[in-house]
């Protein structure tokens, strides 16, 4: 591992180092990021264990301009109006991919997050090995977001500092927000994480019949099935009594192809369902019953999807599995209108 | 044929030891004697989770039977439907005791034992003590099947055609709330606690005019083959109401509550009706199980509705019975072993989703 401050040399040496499967550590206008070419197999493994990322968590990666991102996914118009108004800038675009990069880059579904830096250094980096590479953040999954060399190096093993090649020193960063990352896939673009470049949150629906609120589940379940198999998909139901959160767990049943009939969990608590576990957490007396109730052996089955009415009462139980499950949050809620409801989610 | 049976479908944890149909002791730790023993403090589900006390209702069962283990025929146990983990805990309990006594097991539907709860018989003390609430416990071979069988509590709400015991047809069945889950909600909004069943009852006797003030939708009228109930639709409808009417006084919570209870039960009515008028064949028989069966105000529907089709309502003789019990799971495994031969005790598995009919 070798440091080096900025300086006009350092573009070569980064590129030599990218070029031979290294990781390298530079600063964007985020936070610190990883490098790797993202067309490398090799590579992208060692950034998977430098990371200790649970594979199928896919990485967005850096592009020099418009035209290198369309040799590597399709642009539809949604996607373009968002390349002209706000790149190169700290957002990431999610599109389907083309699936020329190495394996674990683009999503189980083929979809792909393309940044465009407007850190001069990770352009320069890019325009001259000529290949996207990875740009995600330099922490290992899930620890604090690096804005100097020391957060990262102070929160890694040895083996961990052993696998990086080279650290760009850039000195203390702003504290800005991640990119923020919005998928291009669907006919409305989706938030996916908000940062410095806030986008209205479109993460909502009308429902205006409980087939609506199935139909949403369904559309949600789709969204996300990709997680599913890495890891238990949990839907955190939060709405009033009578909102719809066994319908929306009925609609999952249906895309599961689940036979019997779904019910109110409320007085067993738990039903099981083949791939569906039904958990209510109306009941519980206190949040930790939770897990008396088995859930964490439930989320060792990465191929489970779990859906928790009012999960509300079980947020920090439910939050702490975060590493070990991908959530859903789901809040529905009654509109003055007849039978309308809101349902938004949002995901960590 | 003497019968320890044990319960641990959900909360209670339930022993009993029967004869025949007559029960002998009927023992359940339930939450709220938990509450009154902890002082206030409320149960944790490691504690709904049985294995802490399973052992003491044991012997009290048989302490109140006054028999002991080695002098009962068999053991039955309930493998389904409840939830997973509490019924682990009275399956391997009564694995371990068959075993030990070389006894015969006899695994037991949950459902089918609140089904077949009218069938037991107190002895005679309890009888005088409970026979002005319940029907007069009557022989078997006076019921004549097919007969039609209901069963509605907070976690289940089917209308069943028995066709003889052990063989059964699931004419209706709820989508979504059962009817006594429904019933506790109600109670909840009102602010009369959970489960609040019976206090809504309570409440929607001292309503004013004995008749219900507020309009709510019945549930699926539109429904044209009857073979569902549901009760999602009628909780959300009452939300809102509930809402509208705040602040609310004693009088509106008495009114709210009879309204909903006579909706909620209009709708049990209106699916039964349509299978009696229905079905052909001629039924002369309703058997009510589970804790709703409990309240009085159904009972008196439910007479009313069977009395033009000459069709008798037979209830469990004391309340006790109604609620989540081992006694039933004791009745039903001996009305059972007159048909069947039960072996392999190793083959018997918690089964959370049991069905009472394939």
């Amino acid at each position: 591992m070798e440091i080096i401050k900025q300086n006009t040399k350092v573009i070569a040496k980064a590129v030599n180092v990218l070029k031979e499967g290294g990781l390298v550590i530079f600063p964007t206008e985020t936070v610190y990021g990883i490098a790797t070419d993202a067309t490398n197999p090799k590579a992208i493994k060692k950034l998977n264990t430098y990371k200790k990322r649970p594979f199928g968590k896919p990485y967005s990666v850096a592009v020099s301009d418009t035209k290198m991102a369309e040799e590597y996914v399709n642009l539809n118009a949604t996607a373009r109006n968002i390349y002209k108004e706000f790149l190169p800038g700290p957002v990431t675009v999610v599109s389907y991919g083309k699936h020329k990069l190495a394996k674990g880059v683009e999503s189980e579904t083929g979809t792909l997050g393309i940044r465009i830096s407007s850190h001069p250094l990770v352009g320069q980096i890019v325009k001259t090995i000529g290949v996207p590479i990875t740009a995600t953040s330099a922490n290992a999954s899930y620890m604090k977001r690096p804005y100097k060399i020391s957060d990262v190096l102070d929160n890694i093993s040895e083996k961990q500092k052993k696998l990086i090649d080279l650290i760009i020193d850039g000195g203390v960063l702003p504290h800005n927000e991640p990119s923020t990352v919005i998928d291009t896939t669907m006919d409305d673009p989706v938030v996916l994480r908000q940062g410095e470049i806030k986008f209205k949150d479109k993460n909502e629906i009308l429902s205006r019949s409980e087939e609506n609120t199935q139909n949403i589940a369904k559309e949600l379940f789709q969204k996300y099935e990709n997680y599913l198999g890495k890891r238990p998909i949990i839907f955190a139901l939060i709405g009033e009594m009578g909102t719809g959160k066994t319908q929306f767990t009925k609609g999952l049943g249906k895309v599961l192809g689940i036979k019997e009939e779904i019910v109110s969990p409320t007085f067993n608590l738990v039903m099981e369902y083949g791939k569906l576990t039904h958990i209510d957490a109306w009941r519980l007396e206190n949040p930790k019953e939770l897990e008396t109730l088995g859930f964490l052996k439930m989320i060792e089955d990465k191929n489970m999807v779990i859906a928790i009415e009012w999960a509300d009462r079980v947020i920090e139980e439910i939050k702490n599995q975060r590493e070990h499950a991908f959530i859903v949050w789901v809040k529905i809620k009654y509109l003055n209108t007849d039978n309308f409801r809101r349902i938004s989610w949002d995901i960590i | 044929m003497k019968i320890l049976a044990i319960d641990t479908s959900c909360d209670e944890t339930a022993v009993a030891v029967t004869e025949n149909t007559k029960v002998l002791s009927n023992i359940i730790w339930s939450q709220a004697s938990l509450h009154a023993k902890f002082g206030g403090v409320m149960p944790s589900l490691a504690q709904r989770m049985h294995e802490e006390h399973i052992d003491f209702v044991i012997k009290k069962a048989l302490t109140s039977a006054q028999c002991l283990v080695p002098s009962v025929d068999a053991i039955a146990v309930t493998v389904g439907p409840g939830l997973a983990i509490a019924l682990g805990v009275g399956i391997n309990m009564a694995k371990k005791l068959a075993k030990k006594y070389h006894k015969p097991l006899i695994p037991v539907n949950h459902i089918e034992a609140h089904l077949l709860s009218p069938f037991a018989r107190g002895n005679s003390v309890q009888r005088t003590a409970y026979s002005k609430n319940s029907s007069i416990p009557y022989n078997l071979s006076a019921i004549r099947y097919p007969a039609l069988g209901l069963v509605i509590s907070g976690g289940n709400t089917q209308l069943v055609l028995i066709k003889k015991i052990g063989d059964y047809k699931v004419l209706a069945e709820t989508q979504d709330d059962a009817l006594g889950e429904a019933l506790d909600k109600a109670a909840r909004m009102l602010g009369l606690g959970y489960p609040g069943g019976a206090i809504l009852e309570k409440f929607a006797r001292s309503a004013g005019s004995g008749q219900a003030k507020y309009n709510l939708p019945i549930p699926l009228t539109g429904d044209r083959i009857k073979n569902r109930f549901s009760y999602s639709g009628l909780k959300t409808a009452f939300v809102r109401l509930v809402e509208k009417e705040k602040p609310l006084t004693k009088e509106k919570i008495c009114d709210l509550a009879a309204s909903f209870q006579d909706v909620a039960f209009k709708h049990i009515e209106n699916v039964l009706s349509y299978h009696i008028n229905h079905l052909p064949l001629t039924i002369n028989h309703l058997l009510l199980g589970g804790g709703v069966a409990n309240n009085n105000l159904l009972r008196s529907k439910l007479r009313k509705l069977l009395k033009p089709y000459k069709i008798s309502l037979h209830t469990p003789y004391t309340k006790k019975l109604c609620s989540d019990n081992a006694a039933m799971a004791g009745i039903a495994a001996y009305l059972k072993s007159l048909n069947e031969e039960f072996t392999g005790a190793d083959k018997i598995d918690r089964n959370p989703n049991l069905k009472i009919s394939e």
